[in-house]
């Protein structure tokens, strides 16, 4: 992490490395306050530690500055006091460093302690062998864990990335989410420029796309469906992106066609990417799914993938090195997704989650697919369906619909069930309800059982 | 009170699922030959009771068989609160 600001900052330092509406910071200062904070971990001897922190600035520094020492940080969710603290005890962080004065630690530091102060010359000692990191998970199916890296191995890949100055990226995942992190080396690893409104929601990102001069934007599709009403609700101008990357979720096919509508200078693109095994890369076709020609991948290639039964399954020689408090695992070895996915033709299409699966009588249905019929339904803004306890049947498909204002919702649940009605029985929503919102974890839509 | 409530949400229900049922009468069976509901009709019947009137007569031990079941569980139900 460290060696991508080092290396922009000495072509250019004076870049911009990220932009909110209240500050700039360019790759110098960045590296500074970096360099800062690595001569307080080594001089401190700081192992690992962990960081509560929203603003992106002082949190890439602290990363770039754990990387350079072999330390372990640790990004947590900017969550409740109480949480954290679960989070302290189960991670064993006696560590943290974060401005927040509601958390309680045996140790907090003040970022400031670390980053800012009078820049001593620059210590550049030679990498340290292990470069851990850890990331957690988002928890929607229990407790979080943390997933251990290696800095090493997830910058294998960025050297792939060709230098792109003039790219600003929208920041609009948690800094703690792998997919943050990716933003974050993709955007050092190319010398652009990282908007990072907070808090990032729908609405901050679209006002950032509009007033920070965003090109290149990366969300869950559930993000995009957001922002896209976001943007009808209020009127305002289209902004003019070069590139809109969705992942983290399946994508929906008519949510493609939305943003090629609105966004028809943009260039979609779709990643594939997890905590556990990292970035598969991204497909460009525009296409829902990804291309079966994956599946093709040489014995050597970075990242595999196959399907097992029903289910894909990755080797990434990026990925992680195992769980923390869990035995080491093979790093380069075969693990399953969690994606169960079908191959029709060129494409691997995403079916969903397993843990997703809504079992109704016997019949394993896939949320994803009702979903997607229903997003496609007039006046539907977000939809998710979910299975729903039911003494008759096990499960019922239950379905929770947000309207776009003032539509008619009468009249929506009818076409919704009109949509739905050639659908096998036990896979036609039973219960709809429509909600301001639904739930979220980390701009992914829960679908968990209830 | 909830009675009234319990079989305005069957009558309504029946109508919208099954619209060339027979008319709803009290004892009408509401499977089979009946209102002629299927096991999934029945589930969203039930999970519509639970969301309109905050119980389910199908959690119940026996399975109400007719509209006059499940108004007789809501009845009971009235008088438990």
């Amino acid at each position: 992490m460290i060696e991508l600001l080092r290396r922009v900052a000495g072509e250019d330092p004076g870049r911009a490395a990220i932009v909110t509406h209240e500050h700039t910071i360019g790759y110098a200062e960045l590296l500074a306050c970096a360099e800062r904070a690595a001569r307080e971990i080594r001089g401190q001897g700081v192992t690992r530690f962990a960081v509560v922190d929203h603003e992106a600035a002082p949190v890439v520094a602290l990363l770039a500055a754990a990387a350079a020492t072999g330390a372990q940080v640790c990004l947590y969710p900017p969550a409740e006091p109480a949480e954290i603290a679960e989070l302290l005890q189960r991670f064993d962080h006696g560590l943290v460093v974060t401005p927040r004065d509601d958390i309680h630690a045996p140790r907090r530091v003040r970022p400031e302690e670390w980053l800012d102060g009078d820049l001593d010359p620059v210590e550049d000692p030679a990498h340290p062998t292990a470069r851990p990191h850890m990331v957690l998970t988002t928890g929607t199916t229990g407790a979080p864990r943390g997933v251990l890296h290696d800095w090493t191995r997830l910058l294998r890949s960025t050297g792939r990335i060709a230098p792109e100055p003039g790219h600003r990226w929208l920041l609009a995942y948690g800094l703690h989410q792998f997919a943050g992190l990716q933003i974050l080396l993709h955007v050092f690893a190319s010398g652009a420029t990282l908007v990072a409104p907070a808090p990032r929601r729908p609405r901050e990102g679209l006002r950032a796309i509009r007033e920070l001069g965003v090109t290149h934007a990366s969300a869950t599709p559930t993000f995009w469906r957001f922002l896209l009403a976001e943007m009808r609700a209020d009127g305002g101008p289209v902004p003019r992106l070069q590139q809109i990357t969705l992942g983290g979720e399946a994508i929906p096919g008519p949510l493609l066609e939305d943003l090629r509508r609105t966004f028809p200078d943009a260039r979609i693109s779709q990643v594939y990417a997890a905590s556990e095994f990292g970035s598969t890369g991204s497909m460009r076709d525009g296409r829902s799914g990804l291309s079966a020609e994956v599946l093709d991948a040489a014995d050597d290639a970075d990242v595999a993938m196959k399907i097992v039964d029903g289910e894909l399954w990755v080797r990434s020689r990026t990925g992680m090195l195992g769980y923390y408090g869990e035995p080491p695992i093979e790093p380069d070895a075969w693990r399953p997704t969690g994606d169960l996915v079908e191959l029709q033709g060129d494409r691997i299409l995403f079916l969903g989650r397993s843990s997703e699966i809504i079992n109704v009588g016997g019949v394993k249905v896939h949320p994803l697919l009702i979903e997607e019929r229903v997003a496609a339904v007039d006046g539907v803004d977000v939809a998710r369906v979910y299975g729903r306890a039911n003494p008759m049947t096990g499960q019922i498909v239950a379905l929770e619909v947000v309207p776009a204002p003032g539509a008619d919702t009468a009249a929506i649940e009818s076409a919704i069930r009109s949509a739905c009605a050639d659908l096998p029985s036990a896979a036609r929503p039973r219960n709809i309800r429509f909600v301001e919102t639904v739930d979220l974890a980390g701009s992914k839509i829960v679908r968990r059982s209830r | 009170m909830a009675s009234n409530s319990a079989e305005q949400v069957v009558r309504d229900f029946v109508a919208r699922v099954k619209p060339e049922a027979p008319a709803l009468e009290l004892d009408t069976p509401l499977y089979a030959d009946g209102v002629g509901l299927d096991s999934l009709e029945a589930a969203e019947l039930s999970a519509t009771l639970e969301d309109e009137l905050g119980s389910d007569p199908f959690t119940s031990d026996e399975m109400p068989q007719t509209l006059r079941d499940i108004l007789a569980f809501y009845a009971e139900v009235a008088v438990e609160a």
